[in-house]
């Protein structure tokens, strides 16, 4: 057998080959039960003893070869044919999708929960509280009795059975303090109702309370408290402003303000819990203290959300709240 | 409260920037409103929106007692001198409502001109303040209110009578007003009446009849103090806000009449001519307001601010405001309230006042300590992630008003046990809503209107009943609207009852509900064949399905479209999510095909399936479902794939066919349902 020649033809087959079936099929033309170099090496016991080994290594060789050869040319066809397997498909990707109907939360409870998430995470239980309330709790258990001055800022929807539709969410403080035991930290997000005829104010909006009853809190505290949450919730340092203000349920009472753009914004009011508030409730004022919050959430999410008209949230306009 | 900065400072003599001036006024707690040119001038005119509390600051007065406290400045004093008159008056003045009006004085001028003209810098600062021009005498009264705080009133003395009576009105009794409304009165409205009639509403408007005119030649002049609490809410109560009632409500320094009448009565001499009679005054003195005194614990001053502060530096506070120190013990102040300062009623509010002073942004901020954190889940954030869900689900969600027409809820049959507004806003706001449903009606159709095709909407809030156990109950609805013609080109299928169904299901799934039945729906919104009421522990926490066609009549809306709703608290199912072992070995698969003459539910194949397959069933899936006629007997075929797996071994053939054999018995038994091959 002349094994330069098997040697040139196996070169030759492989240069030959073009697709992974010819290499299978040199494979069993070399290598199968009856193949070339299968045959050598069924020859090698017929030869004298002494050539054997010699005979061995130039068939080993031989197989060597084959190997090499086997995955160089193989590695060249798989990526050609995978090329050819992808090139045949082909899709146009830049048809459209069904995106339009995405759903979502609406800005107030997007707004509401930036909030919550806030507090709960630093201990506050969230409450919830009656829309329908009484007098006592909207407001005599607030300090604010028959014909105060400061329930004219309060334009109270009645209802036909005595009661009323809470005006601020205040009254939850009241809930959670008989609910309670002192020392306590609520929050209570809510809808809240004003029969206010304005056109850039809605007779129904929302609002988020924050009550903290302790020993020991104080004024400094407050300031902390707020000025921390409202880093967090416009993601900046503010600069954040302490003024007085006025509210029957708080003494001292404040408005606190950011710098905006245009100047200092009122964005929420607050105040140490008023010492006829604790104790209407039961609760000894002078060893407990404690601050109480209450901030709009729609002024809260037209400034997170850039809206220009508060209206637009309860239009329910699905492309107006849908961000779309 | 509006004024002009000139006129202010009139009374501190002081140069301040306009800007300084409106950071220091809104440090002090009076927020200023808006700060205006006046009328070209060099003047600026100041708007503040004054809370509530504070009525000694419906004076220019009073803001300048703030003014002079912030700044370190002095008030000027007013001149009070009047020159005697030897003439008693000719009226007479009886306090029979002593409670309500425990200080009366008045004046009366005789033959004053009422005609001539009041100098520019009284008509400006009315005009300034707000205060319509009325004639002379008026206008020098209402400057004087401006100016001091003190509202008073004129009457014309040759349309009144001698005995002025100061007394609470009958039941009934009528009075004409000056701005010429009648009003009947109730036996709690105080009145300044003479023998015959009912004069003035007191503190709050003057009679038509005895009111001063331009040929008013002999005056009487009123400086009262009135009660708050007689005045408050009258003004609400008979929709009459006046500058007097305002100032009164609110309490006006019980000092200050005699200093106002004199500083009134030096003006119409001045500038209308005319004599007068001596000041008369009647007053009840026990029961005028008591001078407060009220205690200050240093202690509990540092604890509620959270530092300290010098004692050196408080009694330069408390002399700035005009509040007296009585007495200096260790540790404690008692001090003594002026009568301006009706606010200041205990130790918080001196509290306040110090804070104030010392301005709330020099207050330090300090880290709070405190022993009453709560770590855990309320309803609030499982409402929460349940409305997250369904946001993901492709929902978007909706508020409306709690508040709808009645109307609408008569028409869709929802208007029994209604709770109504007394008070409300126009129609379409007067009752409570309750049920989500007209409001994501509303919804639906001003989107349509838009030009909405496609809508998956849902709302989570509260609706109200008198039923109700408090009035109100959480609900959580959703609607869903697919009349899209044009679809994307992907999908084309149109939103069916079945897509609802897995909404629901998944949801369920979801919440790890537990225990749950599926019933034919008694809804009345919905299709009576195409609904689904969800039950839990016999109770119907929810439904789901079609619109039902009356529905679709009385909206004028043709289109078939699905809704649902859920008691959104039943959605709490308070079950924790378990994570169970898998199994080890491998599961087996078959499928069988059963043909079912006759009409039969779904739901009673599934259940005898399953109770038939053993408890080593995993999964039993509907595959194909064939309704044709073609099948004999117009009956149906349904394809189910069964697979089984043990925990506890590997599952035979052997197995598996005393399992198969049974449940084509039971089949054949039960529903005369033949294998299809």
């Amino acid at each position: 057998m002349d094994l330069a020649k098997l040697k040139a033809g196996l070169k030759k087959d492989f240069i030959s080959s073009s697709s992974s079936e010819d290499l299978q099929k040199l494979k069993v033309k070399y290598l199968g039960k009856k193949g070339k170099i299968t045959n050598l090496s069924k020859q090698l016991g017929k030869l004298d003893i002494k050539q054997r080994p010699k005979a061995g290594k130039k068939i080993n060789e031989l197989k060597l070869l084959f190997e090499e050869l086997n995955q160089s040319v193989s590695q060249k066809i798989e990526k050609k044919e995978l090329e050819t397997a992808i090139s045949k498909e082909q899709i146009d990707v830049s048809l459209p999708v069904d995106s339009n109907y995405i759903g979502g939360l609406h800005p107030i409870t997007r707004t509401i929960e930036k909030i919550c998430s806030y507090f709960s995470a630093k201990g506050y239980l969230i409450e919830d509280g009656p829309e329908i309330e009484s007098e006592y709790y909207n407001f005599d258990a607030l300090n604010i009795p028959q014909d105060h001055p400061a329930r004219d800022m309060h334009d109270t929807f009645y209802l036909d059975s005595g009661k009323l539709l809470r005006t601020h969410t205040s009254p939850v403080q009241i809930h959670a303090i008989e609910k309670h035991k002192v020392p306590l930290k609520i929050l209570c997000p809510g809808k809240v109702y004003r029969s206010d005829s304005d056109p850039t104010h809605t007779p129904m909006f929302h609002q988020v309370e924050g009550l903290l009853i302790d020993e020991n809190v104080n004024f400094g505290n407050l300031k902390k408290e707020l000025t921390d949450f409202l880093n967090y919730f416009f993601e900046k340092n503010l600069q954040v402003r302490f003024r007085p203000s006025y509210f029957p349920f708080t003494e001292p009472s404040a408005e606190v303000d950011i710098m905006d753009k245009k100047g200092w914004l009122e964005i929420m009011g607050c105040g140490m819990v008023h010492p006829n508030v604790l104790e209407m409730s039961g609760i000894d004022s002078k060893k407990y203290s404690g601050f109480a919050f209450g901030l709009g959430i729609e002024r809260m999410a037209k400034l997170d959300f850039s809206i220009n008209d508060m209206r637009v949230l309860f239009e329910n306009d699905l492309k107006a709240i849908s961000g779309k | 409260m509006k004024f002009l900065k000139s006129h202010l400072l009139e009374k501190v003599p002081m140069k301040i920037d306009t800007s300084k001036l409106e950071s220091e006024l809104t440090r002090l707690g009076l927020e200023v409103d808006s700060i205006e040119k006046f009328k070209n001038k060099s003047d600026v005119l100041f708007d503040l929106d004054l809370t509530p509390n504070r009525g000694d600051c419906f004076s220019v007065l009073g803001i300048a007692r703030e003014l002079a406290a912030v700044s370190n400045k002095k008030i000027k004093k007013e001149s009070n001198g009047l020159i005697a008159s030897k003439l008693t008056p000719n009226s007479k003045v009886k306090i029979s409502a002593k409670g309500a009006c425990p200080r009366y004085c008045f004046i009366e001028i005789y033959n004053l001109d009422n005609t001539k003209k009041l100098p520019s810098f009284i008509k400006e600062r009315l005009e300034a303040g707000g205060i319509n021009s009325i004639n002379p005498v008026v206008d020098i009264l209402n400057y004087v209110m401006l100016d001091l705080g003190q509202p008073m009133h004129a009457f014309d003395l040759n349309k009144i009578g001698k005995q002025i009576n100061v007394r609470f009105a009958k039941s009934k009794e009528k009075i004409h007003l000056l701005d010429e409304s009648s009003k009947v009165l109730n036996d709690k409205c105080l009145l300044i009446s003479d023998e015959r009639e009912p004069l003035a509403f007191a503190g709050i408007m003057g009679g038509i009849k005895s009111s001063v005119s331009a040929t008013t030649n002999s005056v009487f002049i009123e400086s009262a103090f009135f009660a708050p609490k007689i005045i408050r809410g009258k003004a609400r109560n008979f929709n009459i806000q006046t500058d007097s009632s305002q100032r009164f409500e609110r309490g006006v320094d019980y000092n200050i009449q005699s200093l106002a009448l004199v500083k009134a009565t030096n003006l119409i001499k001045e500038y209308l001519s005319g004599t007068y009679s001596k000041i008369s005054t009647v007053e009840i003195k026990s029961n005028l307001p008591r001078q407060k005194l009220i205690d200050l614990d240093l202690n509990h001053l540092n604890k509620k601010l959270g530092f300290e502060i010098k004692l050196s530096k408080l009694k330069k506070y408390f002399e700035a405001l005009e509040f007296k120190i009585e007495h200096n013990k260790k540790n404690s102040l008692k001090i003594k309230i002026p009568s301006h300062r009706f606010d200041i009623e205990i130790e918080e509010d001196l509290v306040e006042e110090i804070a104030r002073l010392e301005g709330y942004d020099n207050i330090p901020s300090i880290d709070l300590k405190t022993s009453s954190s709560t770590f855990r889940s309320s309803n609030y954030i499982q409402t929460l992630n349940l409305k997250k869900y369904i946001a993901n689900q492709g929902f978007q969600e909706v508020i409306n008003y709690s508040f709808v027409n009645k109307k609408s809820l008569i028409e869709l049959g929802i208007s029994e046990e209604l709770i109504e507004l007394k008070n409300p806003l126009n129609e379409n706001l007067e009752v409570m809503r309750t049920s989500l449903f007209p409001g994501l009606l509303k919804t639906l159709k001003s989107n349509l209107n838009r030009g909405e095709n496609f809508m998956k909407i849902f709302e989570e809030g509260k609706v109200f009943k008198k039923t109700f156990s408090a009035r109100e109950q959480n609900m959580l609805s959703g609607l869903i609207f697919d009349q899209d013609k044009k679809k994307n080109w992907s999908s084309k299928k149109q939103f069916s009852f079945f897509d609802l169904k897995k909404f629901v299901v998944d949801l369920l799934n979801h919440l790890s509900a537990k225990e749950i039945v599926f019933q034919q729906s008694k809804n009345a919104f919905l299709h009576p064949n195409i609904s689904i009421d969800v039950i839990k522990n016999k109770q119907i926490i929810g439904s789901f399905g079609r619109i039902h066609p009356k529905i679709n009549k009385s909206i004028g809306l043709k289109k078939n479209f699905f809704y649902y709703e859920f008691l959104t608290d039943a959605l709490n199912f308070k079950n924790k999510y378990k994570i169970s072992e898998s199994s080890k070995y491998p599961s087996v698969q078959r499928d069988l095909s059963f043909v079912i003459p006759g009409e039969t539910q779904f739901d009673n194949l599934d259940k005898l399936a399953r109770k038939l397959a053993g408890p080593n069933l995993v999964n039993l899936k509907l595959f194909d479902l064939y309704e044709s006629s073609e099948i004999k007997n117009k009956g149906s075929s349904f394809a189910f794939n069964f697979t089984w797996q043990s925990k506890f071994k590997t599952l035979e053939d052997k197995d598996i066919d005393v399992l198969v054999k049974s449940i084509v018995e039971g089949f054949k038994e039960k529903f005369n349902a033949t294998l299809r091959s």
